[in-house]
């Protein structure tokens, strides 16, 4: 988070009442930038209006390239680069390939899944974030409003957020 | 998550814990300073590894002609003891990816433990793989890279080779789920830390988490997704280790429904295991409000229901093998019960059928002391049964004159003992330096399931003043 | 999360209403099965449905023969369908046929217990809304049991190449050394015993967990809760052994020289994904009347994902039993799939890719993504293709055995299998009728009316 943006914090200790309270902060026309909570709540996202992700679409793009790289590997060596007859099949013994294949398949999906997670996500070692809140990681939930994008000032913003149940309310 | 839940269900969080409760009880361990018995354990663990050590590299300077094996048995304690620790290392991911698919909240307090004890038992089975080769150094040969012998490849139509696949790709896509569980808790450990050398470690390795709602809700896809692919992939595992015997021709060994049978085999030894770990967890940690009663009944339920499905595929077998009309399958089970190593197969047949049955009955269930001695004879006997089937299958050739019984050297024993040893090493330095409970998980669910959650209505009017 | 909490117990209950217009269409449906089944019989007593029979009787071995050298080497393996040669007979194919769909409508029967009780066992919460479909289900056990009772009895020899006259003894022409030696198993008595008494244990232990169900209704309560977790615990233990044996007993002894372990399972897992299926059509059915409108897709997205993992199971054991049996290349083994992929003048091939590409491939891409297991019309496509691939799959697995080269399908198939069918559904409408379908009292009941996934 820049230091120079002006933000919001409304700070809140129930998963519910957060989830309750963005929908209402939402409704009096003020932009939620973010919600910063210590575990997944179901339907926060949505709530706050973010797009759904992409993330199963790329687990299957990266699980079909797995299944192509183990077929193509094995077909390459066992068939075309040094082929040998074991025990009395084809070159092309499409049931002995399953299990690599497969394998290879979820290796794939796996990796690629959780790389594009961590580049979507800016999740990387040596990534030193300056939290928001040091208590988001034990048991606050935190509602960030980015003051910039929004037309109401900070009193209206403080107000909405204590009548929709938030604990404190502070300035970063 | 819906908080609506049922009252007849039992608490699985007990004590009246806050999430902030949860946060302290759990990264007490990893701030403050190691316990008198953490170290007194983990020092005796470094012994038996040492010892362990120094048999597996004296096995491996001398060849590993210095097991047991003889001519007709050619493959006694080193697959066995690979087959046994993969099969243990199947509860954690098994309890994360079906768990989580199956909603069972029950889960959460324990799925950080089995699966890291899941990585160091594959870890485990992995050294007798090296071990087995004879000159571990070249183990990359049993990998497709090109090399300087011409276009030779390894044989993609050989189970070992289905095996070594499988097992990589096991213990690495283990590991990137049980590291990715991690990473908000790494994160809560860094925000709590006091120390600049905790504040960077687990700052390097929390990838800068800040637990915004669009991560999670991107996380909890993720979780989702590799959960699908993990419970298919922990179920070839042990299927491709069946096929190690199961594609051969031998008796006992060829049978189709190896796979099946003995990934509930692996998941049986796998919970027992994760029961052996858990009970002694939760008392040296003080973690009673979090693994519960419920949670060891939880677990007993599943022992039993495994041991049973696994105790039907051992009378199938039996069944079939008489069904069938071969007389050399016929023989081959027939003398696993009443030839020379008939003791073997007896074990088998009381710790694995028997003893699970007295789960049963709730007090036996519910009682700690029960739970920990069963939880340790199950694997005895799933160490019995792979024995059974590896070493009687062999013992008895084709040829009369070869038939030949298989006794155990010391290095058999010392490199048994050193995976004991890595085992235990790596868990204790685990629950020492990282949570042992996934702390996320455990709040996400705790509305509900714990009893007496506090309530919110007195710190509201406070905060009001 | 919101939208549903306007639930309460007390206003969940529902009645399914059989109208005489439904009553009307099944039993239409039931006589076109009928008719066309006659119709069927007819044809086939004139000899024109089968086609090969006339050429068949020499030369059986040209199209058999890769098994029949492949038997040859297995010394004494003798191929099974030289024994269904000799004593076929064109009314055999009606009787194959009303084995095949009391075997395959059983297993949807006695599933629908499995999964009730499962459900139970695991004190699963989400399932309560609509456990009430699948606990009617083994009401057509009352009618498939005594089927399977009946044709075994009297046609069983048309079905079994064990049954066959004089296979057992000593010195008579048909003595088969593999088959005497099963005898201690395979004999009349014996698989009578089993089939009616496990039958009997199926059927008496669905009566008195439905009895405890409806009663639940009038009184509530957590005890009759507990009873159920006990009676369905007790199910599964005997379901457990059972299915096996039946597996073994209905369909794997029809080859009878064959043999797998892993057969029961195999077939425990195409009978469970096919009622899945089942149960899928039966609540999307009940919904397009307007009725179970608290299933929401959230109950569907968990059974579209329980149709997808069984899927794959299924195709799992599948694919596993074929590889091992193919890998090691077993001569008495491997002559099972040689049969159906080559044998019979290949009249088998296109049956087993077909079932292969609608069990396992078709489901998986039509389920795959979360929203298809959220939408109605994709998890009706995959349940009609499910159930198809494994009334195919059944058909694979007990045709070749009793028929040979004389199988197809023709009327006979097609109005067998309406037949049944509508006979499965009149019987699951009457007794759906019989209670409110939501056991209202069901102690997780607010727990699936909360379901949000």
């Amino acid at each position: 988070m820049s230091s120079t943006t002006n933000y919001i914090l409304g700070v809140f200790d129930d998963e519910d009442e957060v989830l309750h309270a963005v929908s209402e902060v939402k409704s009096k026309g003020i932009k939620i930038d973010e919600v910063y909570t210590p575990f997944p709540i179901h339907g926060l996202d949505t709530a706050i209006g973010h797009e759904r992700t992409r993330l199963p679409i790329a687990a299957f793009m990266f699980g079909t390239l797995g299944m192509i790289c183990a077929l193509s590997l094995i077909s390459y060596t066992m068939v075309f680069d040094w082929p040998m007859i074991i025990g009395g099949k084809d070159f092309f013994a499409l049931p002995n390939w399953i299990p690599v294949t497969f394998e290879g398949t979820v290796l794939f999906t796996a990796f690629g899944l959780v790389i594009t997670f961590c580049i979507s996500n800016n999740l990387f070692p040596g990534n030193n974030v300056e939290p928001l809140d040091l208590r988001i990681t034990d048991d606050k939930f935190v509602m960030a409003i980015n003051l910039d994008k929004n037309k109401l000032g900070q009193d209206e913003i403080t107000k909405a957020l204590k009548s929709s149940g938030a604990i404190e309310v502070n300035v970063k | 998550m819906s908080h609506v839940v049922s009252p007849i269900r039992e608490h699985l969080v007990t004590g009246g814990k806050s999430y902030s409760d949860v946060t302290h009880d759990i990264c007490k361990q990893v701030e403050g300073e190691p316990t008198k018995e953490w170290k007194i354990a983990f020092a005796i663990s470094c012994v038996i590894f040492a010892y362990g050590a120094y048999c597996l590299f004296y096995t491996w300077w001398q060849g590993i002609g210095v097991w047991g094996l003889n001519k007709t048995v050619g493959w006694a304690w080193d697959i066995t003891n690979f087959v046994w620790w993969v099969g243990i290392g199947h509860a954690g991911t098994l309890i994360s990816a079906v768990l989580l698919l199956f909603r069972q909240k029950w889960r959460t307090s324990i799925n950080r433990s089995a699966e890291a004890m899941t990585i160091f038992a594959v870890l485990c089975a992995a050294s007798f793989i090296l071990a087995h080769m004879g000159r571990p150094w070249l183990a990359h040969w049993a990998l497709p890279l090109p090399n300087a012998f011409g276009s030779l490849w390894v044989n993609f139509n050989s189970p070992l080779v289905w095996d070594v696949f499988a097992i990589s790709t096991y213990l690495s896509v283990s590991l990137l789920f049980w590291y990715m569980g991690l990473v908000p808790d790494l994160a809560t450990i860094r925000d709590r830390a006091t120390t600049k050398g905790r504040k960077f470690w687990y700052g390097l390795f929390s990838l800068g988490w800040t637990g915004s709602a669009k991560t999670w809700a991107r996380y909890e896809y993720m979780s989702l997704i590799l959960a699908g692919i993990s419970t298919p992939l922990v179920l070839s595992v042990h299927t491709i280790v069946s096929m190690d015997f199961a594609t051969s021709v031998i008796p006992g060994w060829h049978t189709t429904i190896f796979p099946p049978y003995f990934v509930a085999g692996a998941i049986f030894s796998g919970f027992a295991m994760v029961q052996t770990l858990l009970l002694i967890t939760r008392v040296v940690f003080k973690l009673e409000d979090y693994i519960t009663i419920e949670h060891i009944e939880m677990m007993n339920i599943v022992v039993t229901v495994t041991g049973s499905v696994v105790g039907i595929a051992y009378l199938t077998e039996f069944f079939i093998a008489w069904y069938s009309g071969v007389e050399y399958e016929s023989y081959a089970f027939i003398n696993r019960a009443t030839g020379p190593y008939w003791w073997a197969y007896w074990m088998m047949m009381t710790c694995n059928v028997i003893s699970p049955q007295l789960f049963w009955f709730k007090s036996i269930r519910t009682n700690l002391m029960v739970s920990f001695f069963l939880s340790i004879v199950v694997n005895v006997g799933m160490w019995f049964e792979r024995f059974v089937i590896i070493v009687t299958s062999l013992h008895r050739d084709y040829l009369p004159s070869s038939w030949a019984m298989f006794s155990p050297t010391m290095y058999d024993i010392g490199d048994y003992i050193f995976s004991f040893g890595l085992f235990f090493t790596l868990f204790f330095l685990f629950a020492k330096f990282l949570p042992v409970v996934n702390m996320a998980e455990v709040k996400s669910v705790m509305k509900g399931v714990s009893s007496n959650f506090p309530k919110k209505v007195a710190k509201k009017s406070k905060s009001e003043e | 999360m919101a939208g549903h909490s306007h639930f309460s117990p007390a206003n969940v209950e529902e009645h399914f209403e059989f109208t005489s217009e439904g009553k009307r269409r099944v039993i239409i449906a039931f006589i076109v099965g009928l008719v066309a089944t006659i119709i069927g019989i007819y044809l086939l007593s004139k000899g024109e449905s089968g086609g090969h029979e006339i050429a068949a009787a020499g030369h059986e071995a040209a199209g058999a023969g890769h098994e029949a050298a492949q038997a040859h080497v297995s010394g004494g393996a003798v191929s099974h369908q030289a024994g269904a040669e000799e004593h076929y007979d064109w009314t055999n194919r009606i009787w194959a046929n009303v084995w095949l769909n009391a075997v395959f409508f059983t297993g949807i029967a006695v599933v629908g217990m499995f999964f009730v009780s499962l459900q139970y066992l695991t004190k699963s919460g989400w399932s309560s809304v609509m456990k009430r479909v699948p606990e009617a289900f083994p009401k057509f056990l009352f009618v498939s049991i005594p089927i399977l009772a009946l044709v075994f009895f009297f046609k069983g020899d048309v079905i079994f190449h064990w049954m066959h006259h004089g296979v057992t003894e000593v010195g008579n022409a048909n003595y088969d050394k593999i088959i005497a030696g099963k005898s201690g198993y395979l004999n009349k008595n014996f698989f009578l015993i089993r089939l009616l008494g496990f039958g009997a244990i199926w059927i008496i232990l669905w009566n008195m967990l439905r009895k405890k169900s409806l009663e639940e209704d009038l009184i509530g309560g957590t005890d009759l809760f507990t009873q159920k977790v006990k009676i369905g615990t007790a199910f599964i233990v005997v379901f457990g052994a059972s299915s096996s044996i039946f597996a073994w007993d209905w369909v794997m002894s029809i080859d009878t020289h064959w043999f797998s372990t892993m057969f029961g399972w195999y077939m425990f897992a195409s009978w469970h994904v096919t009622t899945y299926a089942v149960i899928v059509l039966a609540i999307l059915y009940l919904k397009d009347k307007g009725l179970m409108a608290y299933v929401n897709e959230n109950h569907l997205h968990d059974l579209g994902k329980f149709m997808f993992a069984f899927s794959i199971f299924w195709s799992y054991v599948w694919f596993e039993q074929f590889l091992l049996i193919y890998y090691a290349n077993l001569p008495e083994e491997s002559i099972y799939f040689l049969e159906r992929w080559e044998g019979h003048d290949k009249i088998y091939k296109a049956s087993e890719v077909l079932m292969v590409l609608l069990n396992f491939l078709l489901p998986f891409l039509v389920l795959m993504t979360r929203d298809a297991k959220r939408t109605r019309i994709f998890l009706k496509i995959a349940a009609f293709l499910i159930i198809a691939g494994h009334y195919i799959d059944f058909y694979q697995m007990i045709m070749p055995g009793v028929l040979g080269k004389h199988g197809g399908y023709g009327l006979v198939e097609f109005g067998m299998v309406t037949v049944f069918a509508s006979a499965f559904i009149y019987m699951i409408s009457a007794e759906l009728t019989k209670a409110s379908l939501v056991a209202k009292n069901h102690p997780f009941l607010p727990e699936a009316l909360h379901h949000d996934i």
